[in-house]
């Protein structure tokens, strides 16, 4: 996707809303290429990253937030800083790029701390 | 530091500095604390295992997490997991009798070994200890009470301190936790890496909202001067501003070093 396109996604529209992204284009950029490219490994677009957490109940049709889901997430997030050759805090701050904007829609996927 | 001052002063850290130790002594006086606290029937209600954070593998940390209890987990250099113990009615007949025999349970209140034996005991602690409910919240307020004592001491040793919930069952096993602890909290412990002061005390609703003169309906009224006496004294301080720019500029300063989502 090209960046244009993943900032049409209603998640993203949110995300850079909600966390603020438009008052520093350059921070924005950076977020963006990120997800776009973790988007791009996981093959789906940032909207359908956010649809696949969040499931509904057969019974009721109450929305919730799968946990293996998440757990997945997690696991392509882990593969991702891998295969982009991060390391240290620069893994951990870029995953949590993913991580807040999956937060910013409604989507908690607990990951590292650096302590270093 | 001043009793009303260490009240006013308690916040629920989020942000620890998860590099700066915590004083084994400094938690001996938070255990203490909570030992000396009220307790009915003078039973040990309360029950603890202090941990260092590294003891705890990242996996099992990971396991503890709930919706509401994150990153503060990784951040606290101890956890203080919080237990009730179910089985406070053994020993209560003893242990009121030492009471009665110590003058803290007067004849005057109509105490004795026999009432002890005769009344207390059969009618109200084994009933009691009988019904499930009755002990689930018996044993809760009892651990509450001693919790909030280790948590004020916490403040008053210059730590921070929050409590959480936790997932019991990630820490059973490894903790060798007996089947009759029922889980409470965990009261993550270490200096703050954020303002002390978390940037003003969280908004509570004034007095007259949830407290009372002679019945419901009918709501405590304020003494103007009391209210400028605990202001003065601390324990009132200045709430979190409405305008929280600053205490976002801090978010963020601390997501940047700690690398967390934003």
């Amino acid at each position: 996707m090209t960046d244009q396109q993943i900032e049409s996604q209603a998640s993203v529209k949110r995300w850079a809303a909600s966390a603020g992204l438009s008052y520093d284009p350059e921070v924005q950029e950076a977020k963006l290429r990120i997800l776009a490219d973790f988007c791009a490994k996981v093959d789906k677009e940032p909207d359908e990253l956010v649809a696949f957490c969040i499931l509904r109940k057969k019974e009721t049709g109450e929305r919730f937030l799968s946990v293996k889901r998440r757990e997945t997430i997690n696991q392509w997030l882990e593969e991702f800083t891998t295969e982009q050759g991060w390391a240290a805090k620069q893994a951990v701050v870029n995953a949590n790029v993913v991580r807040s904007f999956l937060i910013h829609n409604g989507v908690l996927i607990q990951g590292p701390v650096w302590r270093g | 530091m001043e009793f009303k001052q260490v009240v006013g002063n308690r916040r629920t850290i989020r942000f620890f500095d998860p590099n700066r130790p915590v004083e084994e002594e400094k938690i001996q006086v938070m255990l203490e604390a909570a030992n000396r606290a009220s307790r009915a029937v003078n039973a040990d209600f309360a029950k603890a295992i202090v941990c260092y954070r590294d003891e705890l593998s990242d996996e099992v940390r990971e396991q503890m997490k709930t919706p509401t209890t994150t990153v503060q987990i990784d951040l606290a250099p101890v956890t203080i997991f919080w237990y009730g113990d179910t089985s406070f009615v053994n020993g209560a007949q003893g242990r009121l009798k030492e009471l009665v025999d110590l003058g803290a349970l007067p004849v005057t209140h109509g105490w004795t070994h026999g009432y002890v034996d005769d009344l207390v005991y059969p009618q109200v602690l084994e009933p009691l200890s009988k019904d499930q409910l009755a002990v689930t919240w018996a044993v809760s307020v009892e651990t509450g009470l001693a919790i909030a004592q280790a948590m004020l001491a916490g403040v008053d040793e210059g730590l921070g301190v929050g409590l959480h919930a936790f997932n019991p069952a990630a820490v059973k096993d490894i903790l060798k936790v007996p089947d009759h602890w029922v889980p409470m909290w965990i009261l993550l412990v270490g200096y703050p890496a954020e303002d002390a002061k978390g940037g003003g005390q969280r908004p509570r609703r004034k007095l007259s909202d949830s407290f009372y003169r002679g019945q419901y309906g009918n709501p405590w009224t304020e003494i103007p001067e009391v209210t400028e006496r605990l202001t003065s004294e601390g324990m009132i301080q200045e709430p979190m501003p409405a305008d929280a720019s600053q205490r976002m500029a801090e978010i963020k300063q601390l997501a940047d070093r700690f690398g967390l989502p934003l």
